[in-house]
């Protein structure tokens, strides 16, 4: 009976009486209260130490579980029908009954959204935008032709396109996993949206959502193109942005004219923080971390997620990632965290500062 | 008087532009724009679109979505009328 009752694996007996039992006078009886007493103690300081430590330090420990058990995706997805209300919009399915329905974006952005959830909940233990579950949102058929898809600040909005130069905003992957992880950033560093820290916002967009395609279809670095949005930009050799070379996902097109995106340092657009100038160009100069990012995942090889993916999360998620971040901040921490990762002279180190040398960051 | 709807921002930032001829008086073009002016504290959306209205040489931000109901139908069209600047 106290060999059963003494050990710590199966039950914890509060000090006071582990106290009385360590002053019994019986030797063998106060060893093992000793012994269950010291160890009950580590174990409560080791609690105290987890509650409240970060998520980030849970990382690093490995005290975040890859699959925790509770962590099941909670979706809604809203038909706005062709308007721009969204409060009126018509629910077209949820996770909890599985409605039928026939809206092709419906079930683009259920495959996509759920490919997004998946990649943060299986590779990084993430439960979902918020790491707490939150309940994802997506509209679909917002108003009428609208070129476009946006993350609001909670929810995921996406337009039909015009038919002509754009198709429907929810038809490729990337995009949808770029619009997620607006929401994942906006949970961690809340990088501003302006200027170079809005330019790493939409990049650590442009890299999970590209992470989570490649994911999807199984695509190692060498296997994938890298083309963010090739099926919305209608038309076999236009795609919204590259990651590989950027400034080249569309040149020539009728109607949008070459890419803007630079791919290095030296081509930085310095342009107006308002709205026509696109919050200081963050989706154009965003091709400069973006180029960084795909040099370091091709020289490391394999699938981009299992790495650099891993890299790069720890940064978006490291607490010493400022709000008002810049280029060099995000270099600085790839190189810091992939020397924590892999070791201070390994490969995957010199291929990330070979990464942003060849962005000329 | 003529004016320009213009929108900018969204996924790729592109300009698309469409413009009308109207019969505003000055008065009520004046009560429009300060009915129709975005929220100056609304958080940045990701991606977003932004539209502006010019007259003249003057520009200024418009929130679509606070168009008083006798003005939708215009603003319906110029919307679904415009066209990439390139
Ligand atoms: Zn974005």
């Amino acid at each position: 009976m106290y060999k059963n009752h003494l050990n710590p694996i199966h039950c914890i007996i509060p000090p006071y009486m582990l106290s009385k039992l360590i002053e019994s006078g019986n030797k063998k009886v106060a060893d093992m209260a000793v012994n269950s007493k010291f160890r009950s103690y580590r174990f409560l300081s080791d609690r105290n130490f987890f509650r409240a430590a970060s998520f980030y330090e849970k990382t690093i420990l490995g005290a975040v579980p890859k699959k925790p058990a509770k962590s099941t995706m909670q979706m809604e997805v809203y038909d706005c029908r062709q308007t721009t209300d969204l409060t009126n919009a018509t629910l077209l399915w949820d996770t909890k009954n599985k409605q039928r329905f026939n809206s092709i974006a419906g079930k683009n952005v259920i495959k996509g959204g759920k490919a997004s959830w998946d990649f943060y909940r299986d590779l990084f233990g993430r439960n979902s935008i918020d790491n707490n579950g939150l309940l994802i949102k997506q509209y679909v058929h917002y108003d009428k032709g609208m070129d476009n898809a946006y993350w609001d600040g909670r929810r995921m909005v996406y337009g039909d396109g015009d038919g002509v130069v754009f198709t429907s905003f929810t038809s490729d992957i990337d995009v949808i996993g770029h619009e997620l992880t607006h929401g994942v950033t906006e949970n961690e560093a809340n990088l501003d949206y302006e200027n170079q820290t809005g330019a790493l916002n939409e990049s650590f967009s442009d890299i999970f959502g590209i992470m989570i395609k490649q994911r999807y279809n199984n695509q190692d670095v060498k296997k994938s193109n890298w083309l963010i949005g090739e099926k919305v930009l209608i038309g076999i050799n236009y795609a919204l942005r590259s990651l590989k070379a950027p400034g080249t996902g569309y040149r020539n097109h009728p109607e949008l004219g070459d890419d803007p995106q630079p791919a290095i340092m030296d081509n930085y657009q310095d342009m107006p923080n308002t709205e026509s100038g696109d919050w200081g160009g963050v989706h154009i100069n965003s091709g400069i971390p973006n180029f960084a990012f795909y040099v370091s995942a091709f020289n490391i090889g394999g699938y981009s997620w299992e790495k650099t993916g891993r890299i790069w999360y720890a940064v978006l998620t490291d607490s010493n990632l400022a709000h008002d971040a810049k280029f060099v901040d995000v270099k600085n921490m790839t190189i810091q965290h992939a020397e924590r990762l892999f070791g201070i002279n390994s490969l995957e180190v010199k291929a990330v500062k070979q990464g942003w040398l060849e962005a000329k960051v | 008087m003529k004016i320009k709807l213009i929108r900018t921002g969204g996924f790729i930032p592109i300009t698309k532009m469409a413009e009308v001829e109207v019969n505003f008086t000055d008065k009520e073009l004046v009560r429009l724009i300060e009915v129709i002016k975005p929220d100056p504290s609304a958080q940045r959306i990701k991606d977003g679109n932004y539209y502006q209205l010019n007259v003249g040489t003057s520009s200024t931000p418009v929130d679509l979505e606070k168009v008083p109901e006798e003005y939708n139908e215009l603003f319906s069209k110029l919307k679904n009328s415009m066209k990439i600047v390139k």
